[in-house]
């Protein structure tokens, strides 16, 4: 019997955290100009009173949003995101507080991808999507030699067929 | 064999149908509603009818001529398209499972409609023909099962190593196709229904609550009788005051409702019949209309068994076979053996259908601090139900303090929910096997085998660690994908759930 890893420990680029910190910034940097400009709005042609009342409550919550997405979230989500691929298993384990391990065997992989975006580019990183009959499962930022590696190593064990298929 | 074939010339006629079925609105809007009107657009959408009547009609006819197949020695050839040609290759291989729909049309004209499911995503994943002979869809079902023995055959030369459990089957397998495929295999009759059954069916489905929406609609088109809203309301209450009126009237209702739901049954679920040969199973059912199933053993992905509070009053249980494959519309499921089983004979007739299954009593229950997380978990719809209710303190009955009874009321439902649904909860690592049962008021047992759960997940969240249990999640192929969680297990099982997973490759044949 060979032996069975029970927890994946291959880590993720450490870059990862500005990436996200930076995407963070951006999305929720959008969302608040919007909710300003709705505000300014409001102010200069004093809409009904509850619209103000709905407005500053929404941004209350996106500002305390905005500042766990940039500072908290995505260091957190570096330090708990493992990922591991050996001849029969894809594991996948992150989250901070709700803990998910993924265990997806390679004989049911049908697809892998390599994508890269604009930040990912600009730090040399690829993110590595596996599709499997019932879903699809991300690894987010990966160095580029080791994303290349990772899907040719993928798709080299999912040649295996089980019968079933 | 490999003649090119049309579909049978019927199924011109069966289209032409549907097209006077799904244009029935129009045509009764132009012809009957406004039948005397002058007005332009009328005439306008009159012509607009006619043309795209005039389309269909030769479209139908083109695309009759256009459809072709073939089924050669591996996989049926489809071509089709008017405009663009398409050519699709199913093969056999990939057929999950088979099933014949005969509705009334069909019987007349003794033909039936055939299609083919496969467990690929999209439009194109079936294949199915509209009207087809009787002789023509025996033909092609045992063209696909005639292969598929073989591709076991083909399997077995390549992997020659195998686990020795596995050897039992094989041998009968070898002996399958020394027969050769025309004859047929033998088939055992699992389960026939009963009149009685059926009539007992017929109470737990609680189809004559059908009765609540008609009732509605005729309340609603008696009104549209009486415009003036107070002379029915008046009406009704003169009616409602007579107490023996309002009885006799209720009492009939309630009798015609139970007839209906009876007649209903009947026809849905008469002449139900579960039958296997070593391979396959076979499900049959229906009275006017009639569908018939079949999937080879080996594809089966899980078994449910559900249970209504109403079934488990009566002892009675739903056994349905999860398959890659989608099963069709929705009015013609026929994944689920007999809906109307008694438990007993449920389990029993699993082992018997598929031997591969094995199915055990004894289940683990969760311990009892499962039950305390599941108390703290706060509960969103009671809250946001309790925040309408406190802010808008609606009068009820008369009632002015009705707010915080409902809202206790719902709480107390909540608190039973969950734990009649802690009490349903068991679970079991058998061998090869998984069994999962949760639910609160209906009950699901979840059986698969190791290698047909395609994926699995173990999660754990702030209070789940606190309490140091997980949730597990298994997944299977089904149209859509089957996902069944068992939540708050203690970590040891879960620990063993992993490894219990990641042996899989033991049972496992490759190709």
């Amino acid at each position: 019997m060979q032996y069975i890893q029970s927890t994946p420990e291959q880590r993720l680029s450490p870059n990862a955290i500005t990436i996200w910190r930076i995407s963070a910034i951006i999305s929720n940097g959008i969302g608040l100009i919007v909710l300003a400009a709705l505000l300014v709005l409001d102010s200069t042609y004093g809409w009904m009173a509850w619209i103000g009342w709905l407005l500053w409550g929404v941004t209350a919550i996106s500002v305390l949003y905005a500042v766990w997405e940039i500072f908290i979230r995505p260091s957190l989500l570096y330090k708990h995101w493992y990922y591991d691929a050996n001849e029969e298993f894809l594991q996948l384990k992150h989250g901070a507080l709700k803990k998910v391990h993924q265990i997806i065997p390679m004989a049911k992989v049908q697809s892998v991808t390599t994508n890269q975006g604009p930040l990912l580019r600009k730090y040399g990183l690829y993110s590595v999507s596996v599709g499997t009959m019932g879903s699809s499962h991300t690894i987010p930022a990966l160095p580029e030699e080791v994303a290349l590696e990772l899907r040719n190593q993928i798709a080299s064990y999912a040649r295996i067929n089980e019968v079933d298929e | 064999m490999n003649e090119m074939r049309r579909q049978h010339p019927l199924a011109m006629l069966w289209s032409l149908w549907k097209l006077v079925k799904n244009s029935f609105a129009f045509i009764v809007f132009l012809f009957i509603l406004r039948h005397g009107s002058a007005s332009t657009w009328i005439m306008y959408g009159r012509i607009v009818f006619y043309v795209a009547i005039a389309f269909s009609v030769i479209s139908i006819i083109w695309s009759w001529f256009t459809l072709r197949y073939t089924a050669d020695d591996k996989a049926f050839q489809i071509y089709s398209g008017v405009f663009n040609r398409t050519r699709r290759t199913i093969p056999y291989t990939k057929i999950q499972n088979v099933s014949r729909h005969t509705s009334l049309f069909h019987r007349l004209f003794r033909v039936t409609s055939i299609r083919f499911e496969t467990g690929i995503k999209g439009d194109d994943a079936t294949f199915q023909l509209q009207v087809v002979s009787l002789s023509e869809s025996e033909r092609l079902e045992k063209v696909v099962a005639g292969h598929k023995s073989e591709a076991n055959v083909a399997s077995d030369a390549v992997e020659p190593n195998e686990e020795p459990v596995m050897r039992p089957e094989h041998v009968t397998l070898e002996e399958d196709i020394q027969l050769p495929v025309k004859e047929e295999l033998e088939r055992n009759v699992h389960y026939k229904s009963t009149r009685k059954d059926i009539f007992k069916a017929s109470f737990t489905s609680l189809s004559f609550l059908v009765l609540i929406p008609i009732l509605g609609s005729l309340y609603s088109s008696i009104k549209d009788f009486f415009p003036d809203e107070k002379v029915t309301e008046s009406i009704l209450l003169t009616w409602l005051d007579t107490w023996w009126i309002t009885a006799l009237i209720i009492t009939g209702l309630i009798a015609v409702s139970i007839m209906l739901g009876i007649v209903r049954t009947f026809v849905k679920y008469g002449d139900f019949q579960i039958s296997s040969d070593r391979k396959r199973i076979y499900i049959t059912k229906g009275m006017l209309e009639q569908t018939a199933f079949s999937i080879l053993k080996e594809r089966v992905q899980a078994v449910k068994i559900t249970q209504s509070p109403m079934k488990r009053l009566l002892g009675l249980a739903e056994v349905e076979l999860t398959t890659a494959g989608g099963v069709g519309e929705s009015e013609q499921e026929v994944n689920s053996l007999y809906p109307f089983l008694p438990v007993k004979q449920a389990y029993d007739m699993i082992s018997e259908i598929l031997p591969s299954y094995q199915v055990t009593q004894e289940m683990q229950k969760l311990p009892r601090k499962s039950l305390w997380l599941r108390m703290l978990i706060p509960s969103w719809v009671w809250i946001i139900a309790t925040g309408l209710l406190f802010y808008f303190k609606p009068v009820i009955l008369g009632q002015n303090q009705a707010w915080w009874m409902i809202s206790a009321i719902l709480l107390l439902w909540i608190v039973i929910c969950r734990i009649t649904d802690f009490l349903h909860t068991r679970y079991v690592l058998n061998q090869n096997f998984i069994q999962l049962r949760t639910g609160a008021l209906t009950s699901t047992l979840y059986i698969s085998k190791r290698e047909k759960v395609i994926e699995v997940q173990i999660t754990r969240n702030l209070l789940q660690r606190w309490f140091g249990v997980a949730s597990i999640q298994t997944v299977n192929r089904a149209k859509p994908v089957l996902h069944h969680t068992l939540n708050d297990i203690p970590l040891e099982a879960v620990e063993a759930f992993q490894l219990w997973y990641m042996e899989r490759s033991q049972n496992v044949q490759t190709r």
